[in-house]
């Protein structure tokens, strides 16, 4: 496993090394080009440092006549997972260096470049993530944990969350529990649904048409142990057995060129197998080519002595009187897992709430800026971007709207210094993964209630907001059908309809200054027609009741439509490039 | 070679799309924003159908009706973009000889239908 991923390492590196040298720095003349160029030779010089010392070099001979195969396959791991983790801190300077580059005034040819550079390190550092993942589990550096938790509602959660992955109705989702599976279990709640949503996520790839099947049962009980089997079947397009056995096994016997064969995503079954592994289990795939494929695997768990467990159950009881409270609240989520991302996202909008997630720092603060956002919630340890870096730029902003948000720090394991770091940032509270529901609401509910003391009055002027606004509401498949199904053409004028908005903001607020209504009123007939084609049709209609109210000179009218615009624009542009992005994966 | 078409619109977004359907429909299209490019154009240059945008910078698009019928003595087809509820433009270019007329929001597929009626006629 170390040998192959290494090489797909290099070799990543090498297409990152080939785009930069090929880029004209000389050409760009900028600081940031420099930097970029910086970090980039800092990076390489830490990775051959990793990879060819004397040191390392030395250990791995020695291991080969005296120490034991295991041994060997633990301390590569190891060095894996240092590697790894060393990698990412230069890998993420060129990525953000890329990034600021990409602002600047670019040729074309550049700009493409710069795009190469950003796409081969986005898969260097994905790919990285995994080897991290997949090192830090197999030499037993992951903490795995036994508490009591409610087995039917995680499986539920589970499939509740698979469920929103499902696009076209034409998969359907089964879940049959055996009465005799107990509520009440102790063992690692996460783990096991990393473990399912991993299997049934891919079943989620695979499958066109047909059923994605999970059942439970228990297997054996002596007293109050017992082995509870999970069985995941799918009408998929199935793998071979070579295939079946390369990924549980092939990974292990190094030199093998399968890691490529798979490239980034080929760890996801590895890592799952090794959890349940570690978890004292066992796993088995049942696969026919063009039939479907069928993953069992047992895990063993004592019975839960308590029925107090967490409850982590998804809405339903969760009392109405609570979840009313939060109707309206406006919560941004720094979340850098998709699948948590997803859960989170799903919660607090059926609580009411407007969430934005998938978000960088950049839109963060512009987000902070621009709307009346209640509350931040932020993963301190997330792979991509630092929370405790986003976290004090948000306290350090100038703009005293932006830095007095409540934030909220939620994270797998929270050490003394992370508590003291927090304090000095400034985050107000914090929530130990694996949170319930009831925690995440009651510790929202707290400091939300924080932020009405400091802000007085202004909450309750706000109206709640269940349903997604009007004016963020819009579909792009009419305008995709007048393109015949083109997509680079659907791009284009998407991207000439997002030009012309900023035109009209900014001519709005030119013209507002000199009270020149007629030219605001011509601005807004000229946007007229590309609200038509996105069919956004309240955003059109706040755009017409404008322009009725330029004619009829009714200045402040005008102001307060333009005020809705502006706060509302950036979220309508948001799911624009949302179902955009969904299209152009199509 | 196709049927050409002088669109004369100042929305780029919106012609940016008709100009995309019109190639993909066989014509061959002639785009201007400006009004007074258009009479320019017009000067040496005659398109088998004119679709026009009433509102442009210049030249509105009734000034450009007057222009081709009344100082070029063109029949060529002149079909007209009118903004809903602009029913006074709307008699005015009939007035002065415009064959036809399409209302914002345009749908490209209708208006494609309309070009076509009328250069057929």
């Amino acid at each position: 496993m170390a040998i192959s991923k290494s090489k797909d390492l290099l070799g990543q590196l090498s297409q990152l090394e080939r785009t930069v040298s090929e880029f004209s720095f000389e050409e760009l003349n900028t600081n940031d080009a420099n930097e970029l160029k910086d970090s980039f030779n800092s990076f390489r010089n830490s990775l051959e440092k990793h990879i060819y010392s004397p040191k390392t070099a030395q250990i791995a001979h020695k291991k080969n006549e005296t120490f034991d195969t295991v041994k060997k396959e633990v301390s590569e791991k190891q060095f894996i997972a240092n590697v790894s983790h060393e990698i990412r801190t230069p890998l993420n300077s060129i990525i953000g260096f890329a990034n600021l580059l990409k602002e600047e005034k670019l040729t074309q040819g550049q700009h493409k470049k710069v795009n190469a550079i950003q796409f081969a390190s986005n898969t260097l550092l994905n790919l990285i993530n995994e080897v991290l993942e997949y090192s830090k589990i197999s030499s037993g550096n992951t903490n795995f944990e036994s508490v009591e938790f409610n087995l039917h509602s995680l499986l539920k959660d589970v499939m509740f969350l698979c469920e929103t992955l499902i696009v076209d109705g034409k998969v359907e989702l089964l879940i049959d529990i055996d009465e005799n599976v107990p509520k009440i279990v102790k063992g690692d709640p996460s783990k096991l649904s990393q473990v399912l949503l991993n299997l049934l996520g891919n079943a989620v790839k695979f499958v066109d048409r047909g059923y994605i099947k999970l059942e439970v049962f228990t297997k054996q009980r002596n007293d109050n142990e017992f082995l509870v089997e999970f069985s995941v079947a799918d009408t998929g397009i199935g793998i071979t057995q070579e295939k079946i056995d390369t990924i549980f096994n092939g990974y292990t016997q190094a030199e093998d060129d399968t890691a490529k064969k798979y490239g980034g995503t080929g760890l996801g079954l590895t890592i799952t197998k090794e959890i349940i592994e570690k978890l004292n289990g066992e796993i088995e795939i049942d696969s026919t080519v063009n039939k479907g494929t069928t993953v069992r695997f047992r895990m063993p768990y004592t019975l839960g002595k308590t029925t107090k467990a967490p409850i982590n159950k998804l809405q339903k009881s969760t009392d109405k009187i609570d979840s009313e409270l939060l109707a309206g609240t406006e919560i941004l989520v720094f979340e850098d897992n998709k699948m948590n991302q997803h859960l989170i996202v799903e919660q607090l909008t059926q609580w009411g709430c407007t969430v934005h997630a998938d978000i960088d720092l950049d839109k963060g603060l512009y987000l902070l800026s621009s709307r009346k956002i209640d509350l931040i919630l932020m993963d301190l340890k997330m792979p991509g971007q630092n929370g405790f870096e986003v976290s004090k730029a948000i306290r350090d902003h100038k703009n005293s709207r932006v830095n007095s948000v409540p934030i909220i720090a939620f994270s797998a394991d929270f050490t003394e210094q992370d508590s003291k770091d927090c304090k000095e940032i400034g985050i107000n509270d914090f929530l130990l993964k694996p949170y319930t529901l009831d925690n995440l609401l009651n510790i929202i509910l707290k400091n939300k209630e924080i932020k009405n003391e400091q802000t007085d009055f202004s909450s309750i002027l706000q109206k709640p907001m269940i349903e997604p606004k009007e004016t963020t509401v819009l579909d792009l498949n009419h305008l995709m059908k007048d393109c015949f199904g083109e997509i680079d053409m659907l791009n284009e004028l998407v991207k000439l309809f997002k030009l012309n908005a900023i035109e009209f903001i900014g001519n709005v607020k030119i013209h507002l200054k000199t009270q020149n209504l007629k030219e605001v009123a011509l601005s807004a007939h000229k946007l007229k027609a590309g609200f038509a084609m996105i069919k956004a049709e309240g955003m059109r209609n706040l755009i017409i009741e404008l322009e009725k109210s330029c004619k009829t000179n009714q200045p402040e009218k005008v102001e307060e439509l333009y005020e809705v615009f502006l706060s509302d624009y950036p979220i309508l542009e948001d799911n624009i490039n949302k179902s955009l992005e969904l299209m152009n994966k199509k | 070679m196709g049927k050409s078409v002088l669109l004369a619109d100042d929305d780029q977004l919106l012609a940016s799309l008709l100009n995309f359907r019109l190639k993909k429909g066989g014509y061959s299209v002639h785009h201007s924003a400006n009004g007074k490019e258009v009479k320019e154009y017009l000067k040496n240059e005659m398109p088998d159908i004119i679709v026009s945008d009433i509102m442009m910078p210049y030249c509105s698009g009734i000034e450009l009706i007057d222009y081709v019928r009344n100082e070029l003595k063109s029949k060529t087809p002149i079909i007209i973009i009118s903004s809903a509820g602009n029913e006074q433009n709307v008699l005015t270019a009939f007035e002065l000889g415009a064959n036809d007329f399409i209302t914002k929001p345009v749908s490209p597929t209708e208006l494609l239908v309309r070009i076509a009626r009328e250069i057929n006629k």
